[in-house]
């Protein structure tokens, strides 16, 4: 070890040189590496609105399952993605599309007709016919979609 | 803070003598040939890092292994360049090698007692080479396709063994998800794990003989 003194030596000089050469090399990879790895994860995808269906389709205060597949890019992969809703109206103007995804851990909810409740059998989560939650684990409400309605044909997007 | 914290780990790793035999040895008044060493173990640790990266989207089955690199080259941030880096990084890596393989022939640096880093150096310069060849099947495309094609069948020119040496390395006939399955294997794993043992014995003898002085005109 060399003795501390203020004064610059050529082994010091040498270090330092080392040091700042070494980092701005690990800096130069460092940094697209981070920015590569966590790119797709900052991907937004672009949501269009999906055609789910006729709305004569749908039971009058009956939640119904409407099923649709889009077209979706994933890394590489062009993909079918089966977009699945439960649509319900009490009036017959105005719907609402729930997701069937329950909010607790992302299992599949499905429309029980005799307990007139949506159920997920993954941890007994219960959501009433409007999505709210009766019981069970699953933190909020079934999630959303906005919907709108085009010539008898019921659409819709993720919010 | 740091020094206390350095004398703590020191005392249980003993790690700054470590440090002092690895960085600190006397080396004989040397050129600047005698870095070509360094230079191969710095592109090597490089193409070891972007290799890494590059696993994180290469999918090695002939339905997603070439639009899979096309994805890393054109949407991922920077892929085209940890791509670019590894690309040309092979390429550094084969002639690095064999101009150290070449400093260390006409210095005499193979003589007693290196032979054994010498012997190791010329296999790790093959797997050098069959990094080279297992990587260039990988992007898929019709280079890397033909090109296997080539370099398998010039394989099968050995005399008698030749016919078996093509189907074992292409994993049957003709070249296949077998093949491309295998190359990656050979060039993920069974290579980088042949490399990297071979180097610490490299380096090990490196630091524990010491290096050549450059030769003397009498000698």
């Amino acid at each position: 070890m060399e003795p501390s003194t203020g004064e610059m030596t050529r082994r010091k000089f040498m270090s330092a040189a080392i040091a700042s050469i070494g980092g701005l090399i690990s800096a130069a990879l460092g940094l697209p590496a981070i920015a590569y790895i966590i790119s797709p994860a900052l991907k937004k995808q672009v949501e269009d609105w999906v055609r789910l269906g006729a709305i004569n389709k749908v039971e009058l205060g009956t939640p119904t399952l409407f099923k649709t597949s889009i077209e979706r890019q994933t890394g590489w992969i062009t993909d079918q993605e089966e977009i699945s809703a439960y649509v319900l109206t009490e009036d017959g103007q105005n719907y609402i599309a729930m997701s069937n995804i329950c909010t607790h851990l992302g299992c599949r909810a499905r429309w029980i007709e005799e307990q007139a409740q949506f159920f997920c059998p993954c941890h007994n989560g219960v959501f009433s016919k409007d999505g709210s939650v009766v019981s069970g684990p699953p933190p909020r409400p079934l999630d959303r979609f906005e919907t709108k309605v085009e010539d008898g044909t019921l659409f819709i997007r993720k919010g | 803070m740091l020094t206390r914290l350095g004398d703590w780990l020191d005392e249980r790793f003993g790690w700054r003598k470590v440090w002092a035999s690895i960085f600190l040895r006397k080396i004989p008044h040397v050129n600047w040939a005698y870095t070509l060493g360094s230079a191969t173990l710095f592109v090597a640790v490089l193409q070891i890092v972007t290799g890494i990266l590059l696993t994180i989207y290469y999918v090695p089955t002939p339905d997603h292994a070439y639009d899979s690199v096309v994805y890393i080259t054109t949407q991922v941030a920077a892929g085209w360049f940890i791509r670019g880096l590894h690309h040309w990084g092979a390429s550094a890596m084969v002639i690095l090698t064999v101009l150290h393989m070449l400093r260390t022939f006409f210095y005499g640096a193979y003589k007693f007692p290196r032979e054994v880093t010498w012997s190791t150096g010329v296999i790790l310069l093959l797997i050098v080479i069959g990094f080279g060849f297992t990587g260039y099947l990988l992007p898929w495309d019709q280079k890397a396709y033909w090109a296997t094609t080539v370099g398998t069948e010039i394989a099968g020119v050995a005399p008698g063994i030749g016919p078996w040496i093509i189907r074992v390395a292409r994993g049957g006939e003709e070249l296949s998800a077998v093949t491309l399955a295998r190359f990656f294997g050979a060039h993920v794993w069974v290579l980088p794990a042949a490399l990297l043992t071979l180097l610490a014995v490299h380096l090990y003898l490196v630091i524990r003989i010491g290096i050549t002085a450059a030769p003397k005109r009498d000698e």
